[in-house]
């Protein structure tokens, strides 16, 4: 196996296990069903993007046309990408997340990823449109020479993954997430034992968008572009797919989804020569690969690979 | 649990609530004394449970005032009256399927370090403390009323009557001054019927108040210290059951045997 | 000025096309509790359907009525096969609407292989032009309009004046209530997916004539209005959502003349969005039962 291979690999795991750990903390634990999860990797993205790039004025760059060009230093960028995932959710959430019955929600979530995509799409001067934002720099890329860079950037999306895993770890398995496991369970019930929905999910939606926003700073200082044809809507599909799969409402089942779907799948037909049929048919059949794993988890095993455990406490009887 | 005083611990004056052209509650005025057991009764469609959804503000009144334990909690939402101590159960099973049955209690707790993002984020040090003095009282209750072996089944597997069991310790969690309960008893099987009216019997001499709809006259004649009656979206009497049997309309509108 | 008003005849077309779509998904929501997501796909794959008869030299016209029939049975089909047997196994709103996005992944990538990514359009003269002050319409265009009224009459006749008809607005009122009043939910719910997938198919078709030319990419599209216009009008509510049509219709050209065609979705999900922050049961109120408006 080459090490660019391996490194690639590597790299698009540890982004889509992030993924799936907060759509899991957004979907499986609060029961808020998130169709614009993409749009929050997108925006954080965008702004790692814009944060580091030079001006559109600059030399090399002025094929372009795109707010901001602060050109700032590593890791600025990625931490404004976080916490613009984080206030994207505000709006977004306090729109859709307080009055509105759970199907009009995700309804209106699914219509906001298409309309985004559209909007930037056709806004050329805001984030350069369809064309999207190319030559993007590679963080602390003039630390190292090219052939040790990838192993540099596979550490660090180890790091993040890392210090993701522990928060979605302290979350789910504190009296915090049992408060979110029971309001997914019965919302009016939680409020007659003093729990407050909105607040709670709010509080999710903007976690999840925080950590949303950090993979795709991630994502994009890696692939070193970001443009609308990346996070078109069904890649929340994906993901969905990958935590119904892996198991809802724990990290493993997350992780495990990451790796089965997005990671596994992608991979193994990767292999099948893409000279079969028609141009484009192994991306199309993958989809409908995709939908079928759905509605096929769906019915025979809705709680996934990996279950939610239940949980027993010590000195339990037995 | 308890406030002694001379004060109602729920006056509730000329509540309506109107949806969709109907009145479901047109203009009831109840005050419920502490430290006793209120019915309220009536036939079917008398506005019971709206009037009791009301009260525990999961659904809005049109007009009207609420006033609990001195304060007015008319615009407080739901999960506010809850904090207060004004705690509610509801007629349909409502348990936390997928959470066991520990944890459903473990749940209504409110003082809980690591029940907010923050706590969380903590660790677990930072919060265990509390759990553990709470699955104490969790299991305390839990044997009171003889669930101790069904602590870690989920509550979603439990029979009707287990689940209602479930319902009326998880409100005990938080403490209340007041229990709603819509109909504690039905769907319920007999034998565990006893073993609840025992509870609240234990419950009342605690100091507790409850308010609670019930279908089956014999068991509020035992309960209940006052009943109010309600048809048709209002209060058509209210007072002992004995006095209320002297009251021909009652009578006739809905008392049989 | 007279830019508006041509945009105002636009808008009749718009409204008439929406109009049979939105229908259609509002009634299988209404009836079944079943928000539809694979409606754009339904709708795309029948305009398809009468693009392969056009290319043989059929007239268009009659692939409206083929695309109309291609849409019922797989309407129908698809309920039988997928949608109701989850809903028989008990899975909830949310996951139904998974399902549906599913299903709608899936139709999109099944066709692509077979009709290609690139758009194409019907070989079908538009006819000559019809002058009304400053609005020009072809007759296609008024053709279209003219398909719309009958179709809205053929409903509104359904609805009031069938035993069929009643049935549906009882099951969609209250579908217990409605079995055990004898009304057979299940035949009801058969009629009901094949009626509403016949206006799927008929609009799909209609939709790709107003049009230059479509291709796969176009069914999130529509989706996003008729949603629009049904949540507009209120949920379940097919007269609401003929008037819903009627308001995207019409603002959505409006605004293309004022600001820019591109942005049509956007406007329509901008109506979306204040519907259900402002007032989510929409114009006509009451959520499943189906009284006619005044």
């Amino acid at each position: 196996m080459n090490s660019y291979y391996a490194i690639n690999l590597l790299i698009y795991a540890g982004v889509d296990i992030i993924a799936c750990l907060a759509l899991n903390l957004q979907f499986g634990v609060a029961g808020i069903v998130n169709f614009s999860f993409i749009v929050f990797q997108a925006v954080g993205a965008y702004t790692a993007a814009v944060l580091s790039m030079p001006p559109d004025t600059a030399p090399d760059y002025s094929f372009q046309i795109y707010v901001g060009g602060l050109q700032l230093p590593f890791p600025i960028p990625w931490i404004g990408g976080a916490i613009a995932g984080g206030l994207l959710a505000v709006p977004v959430g306090f729109v859709v997340l307080r009055k509105l019955r759970s199907d009009y929600q995700a309804i209106a979530l699914l219509v906001l990823s298409v309309i985004a995509n559209t909007v930037i799409t056709n806004a050329r001067p805001f984030l350069n449109g369809a064309a999207g934002l190319a030559l993007v720099p590679a963080p602390l890329a003039d630390l190292f020479d090219p052939a040790t860079y990838g192993y540099f950037y596979v550490g660090l999306t180890a790091v993040c993954t890392a210090l993701v895993a522990l928060v979605a770890f302290r979350i789910v398995n504190s009296p915090y997430g049992r408060t979110l496991r029971a309001m997914r369970e019965h919302e009016v019930a939680a409020t007659a034992i003093g729990k407050n929905p909105v607040a709670l999910k709010m509080t999710i939606f903007i976690v999840g968008g925080v950590i949303a926003g950090l993979s795709g700073g991630i994502l994009t200082g890696y692939i070193t572009f970001w443009a609308p044809s990346v996070w078109l809507y069904p890649e929340t599909i994906i993901l969905f797919a990958a935590v119904i799969v892996g198991g809802r409402g724990n990290n493993l089942g997350a992780v495990l989804g990451a790796l089965l779907v997005p990671v596994g799948f992608e991979e193994v037909t990767r292999f099948i020569p893409s000279s079969i049929g028609p141009p484009g048919l192994i991306p199309a059949l993958q989809w409908v690969a995709i939908g079928l794993l759905i509605i096929g988890f769906l019915w025979f095993r809705p709680e996934g690979v990996r279950p939610e455990p239940r949980r027993v406490f010590e000195g339990a009887p037995d | 649990m308890t406030s002694r005083s001379d004060q109602p611990m729920l006056v509730a004056t000329d509540i309506h609530r109107h949806f969709e052209g109907m009145h479901a509650v047109d203009g009831v005025t109840i005050e419920v004394a502490p430290g006793k057991i209120t019915g309220l009764i009536g036939p079917n469609g008398a506005g019971k449970s709206t009037f009791m959804a009301v009260l525990a503000g999961t659904l809005p009144s049109t007009s009207g005032t609420i006033v609990f334990d001195g304060k007015d909690i008319t615009r407080l939402p739901a999960y506010r009256r809850a904090r207060l101590g004004l705690v509610r159960t509801f007629q349909l099973p409502s348990e936390f399927a997928r959470l066991t049955v520990l944890e459903n209690l473990l749940v209504a707790a409110q003082h809980n370090r690591g029940d907010s993002l923050f706590g969380a984020l903590m660790g677990k040090r930072y919060w265990i403390e509390d759990e553990r003095k709470l699955v104490q009282q969790a299991r305390t209750l839990l044997k009171r009323f003889g669930m101790t072996a069904k602590e870690s089944d989920y509550a979603g597997t439990m029979s009707g009557g287990q689940k209602r069991l479930i319902e009326i310790m998880r409100a005990l969690m938080l403490q209340p001054r007041l229990l709603l309960l819509d109909e504690p008893m039905s769907g319920v099987h007999p034998k565990i019927v006893q073993e609840i009216q025992y509870y609240l019997q234990d419950l009342r001499h605690e100091g507790l108040t409850i308010l609670m709809v019930e279908h089956e006259l014999h068991m509020v004649e035992r309960l209940c210290d006052t009943v109010v009656v309600m048809a048709q979206g209002k209060v058509i009497g209210s007072g002992t059951m004995s006095s209320l049997r002297k009251q021909q309309e009652i009578v006739d509108a809905y008392l049989v045997g | 000025m007279s830019l508006f008003v041509a945009a105002f005849g636009f808008g009749l077309v718009s409204m008439s096309v929406i109009a049979i779509a939105a229908v259609g998904f509002t009634m299988q929501f209404g009836i079944t509790n079943m928000i539809n997501l694979a409606y754009g796909e339904v709708m795309i794959s029948s305009a398809y359907v009468a693009y392969y008869l056009n290319k043989a030299g059929i007239s268009i016209w009659i692939g409206m009525v083929v695309g109309a029939l291609f849409g019922a049975a797989f309407s129908f089909l698809l309920n039988r096969i997928v949608y109701a047997p989850f809903q028989r196994k008990g899975t909830s709103y949310l996951g139904m609407v998974i399902v549906s996005l599913a299903i709608s992944l899936m139709m999109a990538n099944l066709l692509l292989p077979i009709v290609g990514y690139y758009s194409v359009s019907y070989q079908e003269g538009t006819g000559g032009l019809i002058r009304l002050g400053a609005i020009i319409l072809t007759t296609n265009q008024i053709l279209i309009i003219g398909i719309a009224v009958v179709v809205m009459l053929l409903i509104h006749g359904l609805l009031k004046y069938t035993r069929l008809g009643k049935a549906m607005r009882a099951t969609s009122a209250n579908p217990t209530l409605a079995r055990n009043c004898g009304i057979p939910t299940q035949r009801v719910v058969d009629a009901v997916w094949l009626i509403t997938g016949a206006l799927c198919g008929l609009a799909g078709v209609v939709a790709a004539l107003n049009s230059d030319s479509f291709a796969i990419a176009n069914g999130a599209a529509f989706l996003i209005t008729i949603l629009a216009a049904a949540v507009l009008g209120g949920a379940g509510q097919p007269y609401g959502a003929m008037i819903g049509a009627v308001l995207i219709g019409l603002i959505t050209e409006l605004s293309a003349a004022a600001w820019s065609p591109e942005y049509k979705e956007v406007v329509a999900f901008g109506v979306l969005v204040l519907v259900m922050v402002l007032r989510p049961q929409g114009l006509l109120a009451k959520r499943g039962a189906m009284a006619a408006a005044g």
